[in-house]
């Protein structure tokens, strides 16, 4: 169990933020300069917070009103570096044998084979670091990381250096070793479908503090503010006023558009009547449709199209009577698009189950 | 005859091995103290480091006299105990150990310096001690930069001259190393004797900026290790 409790203050923002993990793994998804790396770096002891309290395994790490700051020796912290920071001087061996030389030689052997293997490196054994490519350099840092078992796992963008094939693999045994050892990690990311897919539950920063934390379900169906849904990739945010509730939606009025839309009820957030409120869609949940007269349907015409492997990228501009530009962004797999020309007119269609009313 | 050009190149030869020896310890110790030291007074405590280099040697040496002389601090302390450093060999030592210290220290600093912060902390986490990380981490990965400097100390005490005249004087078969001698030397007119030392530090040297040559180029290459 990992209780954290931070204040920093920072060239540019202030870090403030308070989160706790219990064996699963928590995703802190932010842009970079949101106080992502710092917060690891707090915890892992390599840095002072000005204030707060850190708490790891019933441990207190650091208390600025007792005055208690461990150095990171003892804090039983694995720190996984966005470069791997592997001792470049050492076998990848040496390197995950470090933490473990109190143990017995044959034990500590034991255990580091265990690791080379746990993490499909065994073929590598003895070689250095600067042999190794980045996929296997990384799988080192999480082995040497690994070896004094640690009761928490920091990763610090540890996918970014690499290409996307290979990243979806390691992601995919890295949340298979979370599950299977029950471990507590601590992901810093900034690709959102990364922090998606590992995080059980997703910390999103914002300028050194934490906008939302919650199930990653929650966090990207329910974006608690403008700032969350648009760094959850929401990127079609429309403004408006709640016009009525019916049994199970909300109709929004959106003024510039001249359109009444209706959209999912929020219970989460006591909306009422008449209250200011955006109304956001993902690109990939907005549809082309051929139905004129339905609810949600918006007339616009297409001002660019991009095919890509197996969907297209449109940008649509509303139609409306006051010269104005409004633009949908949508993502369409193939498989249901009509190809359309730029300039062509065409009817979109907003899924009231997929939009969210997000209050301001 | 030739015992004329043995003799200050032996006093040369023992005042560079101690003297080197001294610096790379004091050196490093310096070097790895202040680059995690991060008080008020860093800037202050780095410039006393490097002043030795940019002060005229004489100027040291002169200084050195004051402070060893028998009515300096230091002297007082040694005179109590019956010593005597002024104009001894191990005058030598000490003006070469003081006039090499700023090189040794710079250099080894900033390769110190130069090791990735994060692989440092890497080894913290993973629960080596300052000591260990020193050991096992820092120095190996600042080895070439070290040696360098250690190289370059090296000349550096070799060619000690105004320091050294000031605090150590020229006393054959004493105190005289090589530059001094070789001063002394074409002072006399004697240009023989003269040319026999300058060959002697000339090979010197040429071998010291091979080694340098030698660990640079290793350095180079060490730092390829961390790109992937």
């Amino acid at each position: 169990m990992l209780k954290a409790r931070i204040k920093k203050s920072l060239p540019g923002f202030d870090l403030d933020i308070e989160l706790s993990l219990d064996r699963e793994l928590l995703a802190i998804l932010g842009f970079s300069g949101s106080g992502k790396t710092m917060t690891l770096q707090c915890i892992a002891g390599l840095t002072r917070p000005d204030e707060g309290y850190i708490e790891l395994g019933g441990k207190v790490l650091f208390d600025s009103v007792a005055g208690i700051n461990l150095p990171p020796q003892k804090r039983r912290v694995g720190f996984v570096f966005q470069n791997y920071a592997l001792f470049p001087h050492m076998t990848i061996d040496e390197n995950v044998a470090y933490s473990i030389r109190h143990l017995p030689a044959w034990e500590a052997r034991e255990k580091v084979l265990q690791l080379l293997s746990m993490m499909n490196i065994s073929s590598l054994s003895g070689r250095y670091p600067r042999q190794l490519s980045a996929g296997q350099q990384q799988r080192t840092a999480i082995a040497r990381a690994l070896a004094p078992d640690p009761e928490v796992l920091l990763l610090d963008e540890p996918f970014s250096a690499l290409d996307s094939q290979l990243r979806e693999r390691l992601e995919l045994e890295l949340l298979n070793l979370q599950r299977a050892y029950r471990a507590s990690m601590l992901l810093v990311t900034h690709d959102l479908a990364e922090g998606y897919k590992l995080g059980a539950r997703v910390a999103v920063y914002h300028a050194g503090r934490i906008a939302q934390c919650d199930t990653r379900h929650q966090v990207f169906s329910m974006p608690v503010n403008r700032t969350v849904a648009r760094l959850t990739g929401v990127r079609n945010l429309m403004d408006g006023h709640i016009s009525r509730f019916d049994k199970s939606y909300t109709w929004v009025q959106i003024p510039a558009w001249d359109m009444e839309l209706k959209a999912l009820l929020r219970p989460d957030k006591g909306l009422v009547v008449g209250q200011q409120v955006a109304l956001g869609i993902r690109p990939e949940h907005v549809q082309i449709t051929k139905e004129e007269y339905a609810e949600n349907v918006v007339s616009s015409s297409v001002l660019q199209v991009v095919e890509g492997i197996s969907s297209f990228t449109y940008r649509f501009v509303v139609d409306n009577d006051k010269q104005e530009c409004h633009i949908v962004n949508a993502l369409i797999p193939e498989s249901s698009a009509m190809l359309l020309h730029e300039g062509q007119s065409c009817l979109v269609y907003l899924p009231p189950e997929r939009l969210i009313v997000i209050p301001e | 005859m030739t015992d004329s050009y043995l003799a200050p190149l032996w006093i040369s030869l023992k005042t560079v091995f101690t003297a080197t020896a001294i610096v790379f310890f004091l050196g490093i110790t310096a070097a790895h103290w202040l680059s995690r030291y991060s008080g008020r007074l860093k800037d202050v405590i780095d410039g006393l480091f490097i002043l030795p280099m940019v002060l005229p040697p004489t100027v040291v040496g002169y200084a050195l006299l004051l402070f060893f002389g028998r009515h300096g601090p230091a002297g007082k302390i040694l005179d109590f105990f019956g010593a005597n450093i002024v104009f001894s060999w191990w005058a030598t030592v000490i003006a070469a150990v003081v006039m090499a210290f700023p090189l040794m220290y710079m250099t080894t600093r900033s390769a110190f310096e130069q090791v990735e912060p994060n692989i440092q902390s890497a080894a913290r986490t993973l629960g080596a001690s300052e000591w260990r990380v020193f050991w096992t981490v820092t120095l190996p990965l600042a080895w070439p930069g070290v040696a360098a400097a250690t190289v370059l100390a090296l000349a550096r005490t070799l060619g000690e001259f105004g320091a050294t005249l000031m605090l150590a004087g020229n006393i054959p078969g004493k105190t005289a190393t090589i530059p001094v001698a070789l001063y002394f030397a074409i002072q006399a007119g004697d240009d023989q004797k003269a040319l026999v030392l300058v060959l002697i530090v000339l090979l010197f040297s040429f071998t010291s900026l091979g080694i340098v040559g030698y660990w640079k180029r290793r350095s180079r290459r060490a730092k390829g290790y961390i790109t992937s």
